[in-house]
């Protein structure tokens, strides 16, 4: 067992390597010069700058080293949990994502509850009604809401339940759990339809089960079977799912925080990608890879414990003796 | 509300009174009404309550709040509710009136300028307004501008400015070493606003993010988050008001809060559902979006910004379609500006008639210039030898008529202007910039039309976009005009400026719109009106002579 973790958390990290390096080499690839990105940050344009003013420019920001010596740089800056300044606003990244990152968790963890509990409760009714109409409404329905965009569903919210009836704030942070209902609805449409679509599949097939059969057959009723029978068998692949689920709701965040102007990680992401903020968008990455790689990794963990006919232990191989 | 008066020419010479504060005493032409049309209800001014303004987002390359450094409109309506100037600006009238000084003298020479001080000011750190500080002001300015190499806003509003001397603790004298006859001006706008000097030993960068930033107005910056918001908290002890507001005192409000709302339907549809009380949008308000706010109740203030018209400005760099002035001649003539005015702003939308807004002083209409003329455009262009060939566009030497026209965030429009160039064989090419892009493609000179604007009551803020010594970018104004063409604009700036004959001013600014049109270094677009949506809750609101946001008597019921 404890070989595995540690196999996984090695995994973990190159991961985390790779997307890293990934992102710097995408960012450097893009065709704009991060010199006058800083310079006009500062309030300066690089064509009022004499050569010589410019070289000693080019030398503070660290931009005259070659791109391996600032890759290196910038890689024992994160290592050590120094994120670097911001280009765009000269201001540390730790204190632009700190300021934010509250926002963000707080969007992502009530999106993941709600994604959860909503995407459950859907595969379960929609397996276990037997009205057909009804069922095949029900398991449609996530395959409609996976389909929506997540700029429309945001819009078409602001416009009926804050600009028609005024329930909600349109945008903003202010307003504890009210200004938090519609990001949340918004990122939960998507995630748990695709958990419901999962949920619903696996179902299907439990339900087929001899097992299925023999409990029914015993005499057990049909909730009893379906909830706790087939529920915790098919609820194995939705586990996959999670991790998933935790990349969409990185993603969303972008899109939910924008439409929502929420000042949180996600509109910073977007803003930085679009002002090629590179300080900004390695630490947004990083953070969100690490998240990612973290709950995979727990996911794996949690297996044997949902299901002991999986097992990280290694088998032992029984040896064939040459006759 | 009387929209879009205007004094006529005859009664804006008369209004041009005393020779040394020419440029500020001409009449400006406030698009009246603004001071009591929503304060006129309501009754007596309340105490208290958050005021929230929601703005387009902030600048993406140059977050600033620091006075001196930024050019940022909807910033500037913030610094001026935290900072106050020597001198207030009559919006009606465009004079020159007492605030932080009680008054002044220039010299006849207009090389020295001496302010007497009022009394009894105080920063909200508790510091002294004092001589010494309004002249370690200017010592911090003209440092500012030779740290940003000239590019700081404030660089245009203090050319010639040398420094500033106490003549006693509440009497300074400014030093110019060439006459400057806007200076006057300059001191009632947001950027020569008075600040605790001590601000000055931080590096502008440090400034811009609100850093040391402190002021004597009646709000105090409480903080500046680039990108978020900016708080200011109500000031107690203000009572150096100027007499331009009903009340002098303290605010009404407790506290304003400003953010920022990229989509615009939203921030429309948050003041009309009561979430905000001001939507304040860069560029006006659809004629949709402005119905809908009337018809919720709310009302739309306007005024329209005195300082450069929205501008097409041609990147005139050899080889570039633009460096002919053909070319430039024909494009302008293609533009329908009366249809491009109602389409996209509304039937009562003011169109565009030089190269200034019409409420700037010296403003001179070049309408008959700017006529629609197609015919005459392809005239033009088929003369040029530009012929018409495939897919309706014209081509010299094979190579097609096209200009790269990139768009921002600013943009108004910029289909329906593509769609009246096609008529005459123009391709403009539209490409949208990421916020990266923007920062770099002046520079890096790859556009051939771009457009730009700024907001002053001075005919020099025309110096900020197209004066290689004081412009923000040099790039900008150095593809704008053939070197002679700038030679002979810089030239007619400062026969304007260098006199303190109002005559020679008036003539020289008439002489620089008719060049600026003839040569088609300025291709006006439309004419900018400062739009706002108020809540019917807010009361007292008014514009200032800038077309920006004073809160002296605003207070909310």
């Amino acid at each position: 067992m404890a070989r595995y973790i540690v196999g996984r958390i090695s995994q973990a990290v190159v991961v985390l390597w790779a997307a890293f390096t990934l992102t710097f080499a995408i960012l450097y690839l893009l065709p704009s010069d991060p010199m006058q990105l800083q310079l006009a940050a500062a309030g300066i344009q690089a064509d009022s700058l004499t050569p010589a003013q410019f070289a000693a420019m080019k030398h503070q920001f660290g931009l005259d080293q070659s791109i391996w010596a600032q890759y290196w740089h910038h890689l024992a800056g994160v290592l050590h949990g120094d994120f670097g300044t911001s280009l765009s606003q000269q201001v540390a990244v730790s204190h632009l994502i700190g300021q934010r990152i509250g926002h963000t968790l707080l969007l992502s963890v009530a999106a993941a509850v709600v994604s959860l509990v909503a995407g459950s409760a859907l595969a379960y009714v929609a397996t276990f009604v037997r009205r057909n109409p009804l069922r095949v409404v029900l398991t449609r329905l996530p395959a409609l809401g996976a389909s929506f965009p997540q700029f429309f569903v945001a819009l078409f919210l602001i416009q009926f339940f804050s600009f028609q009836l005024g329930w909600f704030p349109a945008t903003g942070t202010e307003g504890g759990v009210r200004s938090l209902v519609m990001p949340v609805v918004t990122i939960s449409v998507l995630n748990s339809s695709v958990l419901a679509q999962v949920l619903i599949k696996s179902f299907d097939e439990t339900l087929r089960q001899a097992y299925v059969v023999t409990a029914r057959a015993k005499g057990l009723s049909r909730s009893a079977v379906h909830l706790r029978h087939a529920f915790r068998n098919a609820a194995l692949p939705a586990m996959t799912i999670l991790g998933v689920i935790v990349g969409l709701t990185v993603t969303s965040s972008i899109v939910v925080e924008t439409v929502f102007t929420r000042d949180g990680v996600g509109k910073l992401a977007q803003e930085s990608v679009l002002s090629q903020d590179v300080p900004v968008v390695l630490a947004v990455v990083t953070i969100a890879a690490t998240g990612f790689v973290l709950v995979n990794l727990v996911v794996d963990l949690l297996y044997p414990l949902l299901d002991p006919r999986i097992s990280h232990r290694r088998e032992e191989i029984p040896k064939v003796v040459a006759p | 509300m009387d929209t879009f008066r205007r004094l006529k020419p005859a009664g804006r010479r008369r209004a041009a009174v005393a020779a040394a504060t020419v440029a500020g005493l001409v009449a400006l032409t406030a698009c009246g009404g603004n001071q009591d049309s929503a304060s006129g209800g309501g009754g007596p001014p309340k105490s208290g309550g958050t005021l929230k303004v929601s703005f387009f987002p902030d600048n993406p390359t140059f977050s600033c709040i620091d006075p001196f450094q930024v050019y940022w409109i909807e910033h500037r309506s913030i610094v001026r509710n935290f900072a106050d100037s020597l001198t207030d600006q009559d919006p009606q009238t465009g004079k020159i009136v007492p605030w932080l000084a009680k008054s002044w003298e220039i010299s006849p020479d207009g090389l020295t300028y001496t302010f007497h001080l009022r009394d009894g000011v105080t920063f909200s750190n508790g510091k002294k307004v004092d001589a010494q500080a309004v002249a370690d002001d200017a010592t911090g300015w003209i440092a500012t501008v030779k740290a940003t190499n000239g590019v700081a806003y404030g660089a245009s509003y203090v050319q010639g400015l040398t420094g500033a001397t106490v003549v006693d603790p509440l009497t300074v004298t400014f030093r110019l070493s060439k006459p400057n006859s806007s200076f006057l001006q300059a001191t009632s706008t947001t950027n020569l606003a008075i600040t605790d000097p001590s601000e000055y030993q931080l590096t502008p960068a440090e400034r811009c993010i609100g850093k040391g930033v402190i002021g004597s107005g009646l709000f105090v910056l409480d903080h500046y988050t680039p990108k978020v918001e900016t708080v200011l908290t109500k000031r107690t002890g203000y009572q150096w008001g100027s007499a331009l507001s009903t009340n002098q005192g303290e605010a009404h409000l407790d506290k304003v809060v400003f953010n920022y709302v990229a989509e615009d339907s939203v921030r429309t549809g948050n003041l009309t559902s009561g979430a905000i009380d001001i939507a304040w949008p860069r560029n006006p308000f659809t004629p949709q979006d402005e119905q809908l706010i009337e018809k919720s109740g709310d009302t739309v203030e306007k005024r329209a910004l005195p300082g450069v018209s929205y501008t097409l400005f041609a990147n005139t760099a050899a080889g570039r379609p633009l460096s002919d002035p053909q070319v430039r001649q024909a494009l302008s003539k293609a533009i329908d500006r009366k249809t491009y005015a109602s389409t996209i702003f509304g039937p009562e939308y003011p169109v565009v008639q030089g190269p200034y807004n019409s409420t700037t002083p010296y403003f001179k209409s070049e309408a008959s210039k700017l006529g629609y003329d197609p015919a005459a455009a392809q005239q033009i262009l088929e003369a040029d030898g530009w012929t018409a060939g495939a897919g309706g566009f014209r081509y010299r030497n094979g190579a097609e008529l096209t200009i790269d026209y990139p768009i921002t965030q600013f943009s108004a429009g910029a289909e329906l202007l593509q769609a009246q160039l096609k008529k005459v064989g123009i391709n403009l090419s539209l490409r949208t910039l990421t916020t990266a892009q923007q920062a770099t493609y002046l520079t890096e000179g790859a556009y051939d039309l771009t457009t730009n604007y700024f907001t002053r009551a001075d005919p020099g803020a025309l110096q900020f976009i197209i004066n290689p010594d004081v412009a923000n970018s040099k790039a900008l104004a150095k593809r704008a005009a053939a070197p002679e063409a700038i030679t002979q604009i810089q030239a007619l700036f400062t026969k304007a400026v260098q006199t303190n004959d109002t005559k020679q001013t008036e003539q020289a600014y008439a002489d620089l719109q008719d060049y600026l049109i003839d040569q088609g270094v300025t291709i006006p677009l439309f004419e900018r009106v400062q739009k706002v949506g108020l809540s019917s809750h807010v009361h007292g609101f008014a514009f200032t002579s800038e077309s920006f946001l004073k809160l002296n008597d605003a207070w909310k019921d």
